[in-house]
C-alpha cells in the first residue's frame, strides 16, 4: 500500500503546481472574455494608428480667422487682379483671381497660383550680404547691416563721381513698365550716367518700329477682344505672349463667342506645333525666321487683289506709293516694292508655304471684318529685327486696322503727370555727354534702343570706358539672358556688382553686394501700362504682409543713396516708396481722366477714342484708396492713333523718314521699307547642320523668377526626366542622326554645349531642335538647382543693324549621341 | 435608394471641362496643389510616384508633321456615380473611401486608410496617388499650408475631393443663414483658377445649373471610359472628333 500512498501524496502535492489542461483552457477563455470587456486593446489599437499616422514632424496648419486681401498680382507685368487669402492676417495661404477685375475676371496663371512658394521660399535672402571671398563663392557671403551695405555702395558710387566718371555706373532692371523705372531714370539723370538698361524684351523692337511708323516709341496694342480673325505670325499667344491673364481671358471669350455662332478664327504661323498652333483653327508650318516674308507675301496678294484699304492708304500712308526724298530723288514705295519682290511663288520658296495657301490666307484675312495680324519673336524674350517688325505693322495698316477704333494702335501711357524737375550738376552733365557704352566703341545704329547685349559686349571688350559699378534690379541676366555668356564676360571687367534680388539667384551669387528688395506681396509697386492692351491702364500692388526678412524696398535704397550725395538729394524728396507712388497717383488724379474699373462688368477694350468712362474717383486720396487698398485698376479709352501721329511727314510712314534722316549705310530704296532681311547665323551648316530654337511654356518660368516646386510637378516626363531636359526633334531628323526616344545626346552650338535627351516629336519641324526655356538653373535650392539645361547658354545673339538690339532667332546646332 | 441602401439626395456635384477652352496652362493643377496642401519632392519626374490631384494629360492625334495636333485634358477624380459604388469604394477593406450619398462626392478618410492601395488598382482613371514618403516642406514654406485641409501622412492614399472642405464651409454658412443646404453653390479651386473659364462646377441634378446644361451638350459632351459604366461625374466637351474618340481608350 505504501508505494500507492506515496504516489497519492505526490499527486496531491502537484495539484497546486501544475495547471491542468482544463484549467488552462478555462483561464485562457477567461482572459479572452475579459479583455473583450475592457477597452484597453481598442485603446491601444487606436493609439497606435494615431502614432503611426500623426507623427509630430507632420505639419498641422495653424487655424485662425481667414480673410482675403485684394491687390494686383506682383509676379509679372500682366496686371491681373488677385485676392490673397490670409490666416489671422499673418500668413498667406492662397492666391486666387479677382472675379471683378477687368483683366483676368477671376482666373490666374500657374505662376501666380504658386506664388506663395516664392514668398516662403528657402532661397530668400535673410538680409544684406557681402562677398568676402572670390566672386561666385556662395560660402563667401557674410551678412552685413543695411547701414554698412548702403554706405559701401554709396562710397563706390561717390568715388566714380569724384573721379569725374559717373558714366561708369550702370543698371540692368527687369521692371521696365513701372514707376521704379522712372525712378531709375531720374537717378541716372541726376547721377550722370547714360547706362540704364532693362532686360531685353520683344517690346524693345516693337517700340522702335512704332516710333519709325507712328512717331511714338510705345508697345503696339492689339484689340484681340474685338477681333474675329487673328493671324498670328509666331506669336506664342497661349504660352505667354503679351500679358498672360488678358490673353487667356480673351481666348476663353473667343470660345464663348464660337458657341453663340460668332467664331473667332485663329491662324497660327509657326515652325513648330506649339500649344497655340495646336489650339488654332489652322496651323501654317513655316521655316524658322521666315514669318515676315509670309506677311509680305500676304501683303502682295492683298494689293494685287485690291483687298486693301485704298482710301486709308492714299490719305494717311507715307511711302505706300513711290515717293521723292528731300534731295529730289525718286524712290520706290511699298506698293511697287512688295508687288515686285514678294509674289506668292517667291515667298513660298522662302517660307515653305504653298503659294495657293498664301493666296487663301490673304483672301481670308483681307475679306474679314476685324481681322488682326499679331506677331511674336521666335525666342520670346528678345527683340525682332526692325524690318520684320515694320512688315507686320504694314500688313495691319493695309487692311485698315489703324482707323479710329481699329484693331491696332499704341498702348497708351497713363497721364501720371511729370515729377518735379531733377537738379543736374556739372558732373552729371559731363557724364551724360558720354555715349552710352553700347555705342561708345562702335558706330551708332540709326535707331538705337535698349541694346543690353551691345552694352555687355562693350563692357567685356572694354572698347569705350570701364564700368565701375553695375546694379542689377529684379533681373537674373546670369541665367535668363539670351546668350548669357555675354553677361558673364562683362562682369569680369566690372568693379562692383550689386544685386537687389530678394532671392539667392545666379546673378546674386555672382554679385559682390546683395541688398535684397522686399519680396513680391511684401512691397508697393505699380504698373504703368498693360503692354499690348488697347486701353490705358494703371494699377498698384500693395503689400499684403509685412516683410518677414531683413529686406528694404529698392526704391528706398535709392532714396538712402541720394541722401549722402549732396547734388542729388534735393531731387529725391520722398520718405518712402509709398510716398513716391502717392505722388504718381496724385498726378493721375489731376488729369481728371479714366475711371477705376471696379464694377466687374467693364469692357475697356470696347471704349472708343474720346468715349472713355466717366471719372468715378473724387480726388487723389480716393483714387489711392481704390487702387492701393481696393486692388482694382484704373482704365481709360485709347486715343485715336491716326489723329495723333508724330512722324516727320505727319503720316503713317511705311517708308521710314527717320531712317532716311539718320543715314543708313546703304542707299537702296528697300532699306527704308518693310522687307524680309534675315540676319545670317554664325557657324557653318556642315559642322552644325540643325537649327536650335527656344520656346516658352506657361508652366515654366523663364524670366526673373524661377520655377516653383508646384510648377515642376506639371512638367511632363517627356520634357524633364530627373535632371535631364529633352529637346524635341522630328522622327526623320532623329532617325537620320541615329537617335531614338529618350537617348542621351549632346547639343552643341557656337556658344556652348549641353547634354540633353531626345524627344521624338511629330510636331517638330524636320531639321530643327526645339528646347524649352527656363530650366538649367545653378542656384536656389534642391527643387530648382541642376534641373535641365539652360537654352540661353546655347543661343546666338545677333545685332540688328538698324536698332543695334540683340536678336536671337535661332542658333546653328549639332546633336550627337553621347 | 441606391443599391447600398443609402438614400440619394437631389444633389450630385459634378464638373464639366471644356477642352476647346483649355490651353494646358496648368493653373488648375497648381491652384489645386496650393489649396489642398499637396506635398512635393525635389524630383517630380517619376510620374508614378508624383502626387497630383488634378493631372493634365496630353492627347495627341497620331498624325505626322504638319497634321500633328495635341490637346490637353485636365483630369481630377471622376467621383463615379455607379449604383453599386465607385470602383474604389467597392474595394476598400476598411471603409476609408466612401461616397457621400448626400452630395455624390467620393471622400477618403486618411486616418482610416491602411495603405493597401486596392483603390489605386481599382480606379480606371488613375485618380489616386499614394504617399510613399513623409510629406516635407522646406522651411518656411509650411506657413503657406491651408488650415482647412489636413496634411496627409506617409502610407495613405489621397485624391481629389472636389474641394469638399469648401462645400462644408458653404453649408455651414447656409445653415447659419437658414437657407436650404441642398441649394448650396460652391466652386473648387481648379474651376476658380482657370483663366479661360474652361471648368464649370455645379449640381448636375439641378436642371438650371450651368454644369447640368453643359453636360447635356449633344455634339461635344463625352465622358472618359464610359464603357466601364462607372458613371463619372466629370464631363468633357470638345468639338474635335479625334479628342472625343480618345475617350474610350484606357488612360
Amino acid at each position: 500500500m505504501r508505494p500507492l500512498r506515496l504516489h497519492i501524496e505526490k499527486e496531491e502535492r502537484s495539484v497546486g503546481m501544475k495547471v491542468g489542461r482544463r484549467a488552462f483552457l478555462q483561464f485562457t477563455a477567461g482572459v479572452v472574455g475579459g479583455t473583450l470587456f475592457t477597452p484597453l486593446p481598442w485603446k491601444l489599437a487606436a493609439d497606435s494608428a494615431k502614432w503611426t499616422q500623426n507623427w509630430p514632424w507632420e505639419p498641422s496648419p495653424e487655424r485662425g480667422e481667414i480673410t482675403s486681401v485684394s491687390t494686383t498680382c506682383p509676379f509679372c507685368d500682366g496686371g491681373c487682379g488677385v485676392n490673397v487669402r490670409l490666416v489671422d492676417g499673418r500668413r498667406a495661404i492662397l492666391i486666387e483671381g479677382n472675379p471683378k477685375h477687368p483683366v483676368n475676371r477671376g482666373g490666374v496663371c500657374a505662376l501666380a497660383a504658386s506664388g506663395l512658394q516664392r514668398l516662403y521660399a528657402p532661397y530668400r535672402l535673410k538680409g544684406p550680404m557681402k562677398q568676402t571671398k572670390k566672386r561666385g563663392d556662395v560660402d563667401g557671403f557674410q551678412p552685413i547691416s543695411w547701414t554698412d551695405a548702403i554706405a559701401e555702395l554709396a562710397k563706390a558710387m561717390g568715388d566714380l563721381r569724384g573721379q569725374g566718371h559717373p558714366e561708369g555706373l550702370a543698371c540692368i532692371t527687369g521692371a521696365p513698365h513701372n514707376s521704379m523705372y522712372a525712378l531709375w531714370q531720374r537717378f541716372f539723370a541726376t547721377y550722370g550716367s547714360p547706362n540704364l538698361f532693362s532686360m531685353p524684351s520683344e517690346l524693345d523692337g516693337q517700340k522702335l518700329a512704332a516710333y519709325s511708323v507712328f512717331g511714338k516709341a510705345a508697345p503696339v496694342s492689339f484689340a484681340l477682344e474685338r477681333a474675329s480673325y487673328v493671324l498670328s505670325f509666331g506669336a506664342d499667344l497661349l504660352e505667354g505672349w503679351g500679358t498672360f491673364g488678358r490673353i487667356q481671358t480673351a481666348y476663353g471669350m473667343w470660345q464663348e463667342k464660337a458657341r453663340k455662332g460668332e467664331p473667332v478664327r485663329l491662324v497660327q504661323v509657326d515652325p513648330r506645333c506649339s500649344l497655340t498652333a495646336s489650339k488654332a483653327d489652322d496651323w501654317v508650318a513655316v521655316k524658322p525666321g521666315s514669318e515676315s516674308a509670309l506677311a509680305l507675301g500676304i501683303a502682295h496678294v492683298l494689293i494685287r487683289e485690291g483687298l486693301y484699304d485704298a482710301d486709308l492708304a492714299s490719305r494717311t500712308f507715307f511711302g505706300f506709293e513711290d515717293w521723292t526724298d528731300a534731295q529730289g530723288k525718286e524712290r520706290k514705295g511699298f506698293k511697287n516694292f512688295v508687288t515686285a519682290a514678294y509674289s506668292p511663288e517667291r515667298v513660298s520658296e522662302i517660307t515653305g508655304v504653298n503659294p495657293d495657301k498664301i493666296v487663301e490666307i490673304a483672301k481670308d484675312f483681307g475679306g474679314r471684318k476685324n481681322a488682326l495680324a499679331i506677331w511674336g519673336s521666335c525666342n520670346g524674350g528678345v527683340a525682332n529685327p526692325y524690318h520684320q517688325e515694320v512688315a507686320f505693322i504694314a500688313l495691319n495698316a493695309l487692311v485698315g486696322n489703324l482707323k479710329p477704333g481699329g484693331m491696332l494702335g499704341i498702348t497708351p501711357d497713363p497721364p501720371l503727370g511729370a515729377l518735379p524737375d531733377p537738379q543736374v550738376d556739372a558732373v552729371a552733365v559731363e557724364g551724360l555727354k558720354r555715349p552710352r557704352l553700347d555705342m561708345a566703341g562702335s558706330a551708332m545704329p540709326p535707331l538705337p534702343g535698349n541694346a543690353l547685349h551691345g552694352f555687355l559686349d562693350g563692357a567685356a571688350k572694354g572698347g569705350g570706358y570701364s564700368i565701375g559699378v553695375l546694379l542689377v534690379h529684379e533681373a537674373n541676366p546670369f541665367h535668363s539672358l539670351a546668350e548669357n555668356n555675354l553677361y558673364r564676360a562683362a562682369i569680369e571687367k566690372v568693379g562692383l556688382v550689386a544685386s537687389f534680388s530678394s532671392y539667392m539667384d545666379e546673378t546674386a551669387v555672382h554679385a559682390d553686394l546683395i541688398l535684397p528688395n522686399h519680396a513680391a506681396l511684401e512691397r508697393y509697386d505699380d504698373y504703368t501700362c498693360l503692354a499690348g492692351a488697347p486701353y490705358g491702364y494703371y494699377a498698384i500692388t500693395s503689400p499684403v504682409l509685412p516683410p518677414h526678412k531683413d529686406t528694404k524696398h529698392t526704391g528706398e535704397v535709392i532714396f538712402d543713396l541720394t541722401k549722402g550725395m549732396e547734388s542729388l538729394k534735393d531731387s529725391f524728396p520722398w520718405k518712402s516708396y509709398e510716398d513716391y507712388l502717392k505722388d504718381r497717383v496724385k498726378g493721375l488724379a489731376a488729369s481728371g481722366r479714366g475711371a477705376v474699373a471696379d464694377k466687374g462688368d467693364e469692357t475697356p477694350w470696347s471704349w472708343m477714342p474720346g468715349k472713355g468712362p466717366e471719372v468715378n474717383y473724387k480726388d487723389d486720396a480716393d483714387l489711392w484708396k481704390k487702387l492701393a487698398k481696393g486692388g482694382m485698376c484704373w482704365c481709360d479709352a485709347q486715343e485715336s492713333l491716326l489723329e495723333d501721329l508724330s512722324t516727320q511727314s505727319g503720316d503713317c510712314e511705311l517708308a521710314s523718314q527717320v531712317l532716311l534722316g539718320r543715314g543708313l549705310k546703304t542707299d537702296k530704296d528697300e532699306a527704308y521699307l518693310p522687307r524680309y532681311a534675315p540676319l545670317a547665323l554664325g557657324g557653318s551648316e556642315q559642322d552644325l547642320p540643325l537649327l536650335l530654337l527656344a520656346y516658352r511654356l506657361p508652366n515654366i518660368a523663364s524670366g526673373f523668377l524661377p520655377n516653383s516646386p508646384f510648377l515642376n510637378k506639371t512638367i511632363p516626363d517627356s520634357l524633364l526626366l530627373h535632371d535631364d531636359q529633352f529637346v524635341d526633334v522630328h522622327p526623320k531628323t532623329a532617325k537620320s542622326l541615329g537617335l531614338a526616344e529618350g537617348d542621351r545626346a549632346a547639343i552643341k552650338t557656337l556658344q556652348g554645349e549641353a547634354v540633353v535627351r531626345v524627344h521624338v516629336h511629330p510636331g517638330a519641324q524636320p531639321g530643327v531642335a526645339f528646347m524649352a526655356q527656363g530650366l538649367g538653373h545653378a542656384a536656389y535650392d534642391e527643387y530648382i538647382d541642376g534641373k535641365g539645361a539652360n537654352v540661353n547658354t546655347l543661343m546666338e545673339v545677333l545685332t540688328d543693324p538698324v536698332t543695334g538690339l540683340g536678336v536671337a532667332w535661332a542658333a546653328r546646332a549639332q546633336l550627337r549621341r553621347v | 435608394m441606391s443599391e447600398n441602401g443609402h438614400a440619394k439626395s437631389g444633389v450630385r456635384y459634378g464638373m464639366v471641362i471644356d477642352l476647346d477652352k483649355c490651353t494646358g496652362c496648368m493653373a488648375c493643377s497648381v491652384a489645386c496643389q496650393q489649396e489642398n496642401n499637396v506635398s512635393f519632392r525635389p524630383d517630380e519626374s517619376n510620374k508614378l510616384r508624383s502626387i497630383t490631384w488634378m493631372e493634365i494629360y496630353q492627347l495627341e492625334n497620331g498624325e505626322a508633321f504638319p497634321e500633328y495636333r495635341h490637346a490637353y485634358l485636365p483630369k481630377p477624380c471622376m467621383h463615379c456615380d455607379a449604383e453599386h459604388g465607385a470602383p474604389c469604394t467597392f474595394v476598400c477593406p476598411v471603409n476609408a473611401t466612401k461616397r457621400d450619398e448626400e452630395t455624390g462626392i467620393v471622400g477618403h478618410v486618411y486616418p482610416r486608410c491602411i495603405g493597401c492601395r486596392y483603390c489605386i488598382v481599382a480606379c480606371p482613371y488613375h485618380a489616386r496617388d499614394f504617399n510613399w514618403w513623409d510629406p516635407t516642406w522646406p522651411n518656411p514654406m509650411e506657413a503657406s499650408l491651408n488650415p482647412k485641409v489636413s496634411v496627409r501622412m506617409r502610407g495613405v492614399v489621397e485624391k481629389c475631393t472636389f474641394c469638399s472642405h469648401r462645400l462644408n464651409d458653404a453649408r455651414a454658412k447656409a445653415f447659419l443663414d437658414k437657407t436650404p443646404l441642398n441649394e448650396v453653390v460652391y466652386t473648387p479651386a481648379c474651376a476658380e483658377a482657370c483663366p479661360t473659364k474652361a471648368i464649370t462646377f455645379g449640381n448636375l441634378l439641378d436642371p438650371g445649373s450651368e454644369a447640368a446644361k453643359l453636360s447635356k451638350d449633344r455634339e461635344r459632351a463625352f465622358r472618359i471610359l464610359e464603357k466601364l459604366h462607372t458613371e463619372p461625374k466629370v464631363t468633357y466637351l470638345s468639338s474635335h472628333k479625334w479628342v472625343r474618340d480618345l475617350a474610350d481608350k484606357s488612360l
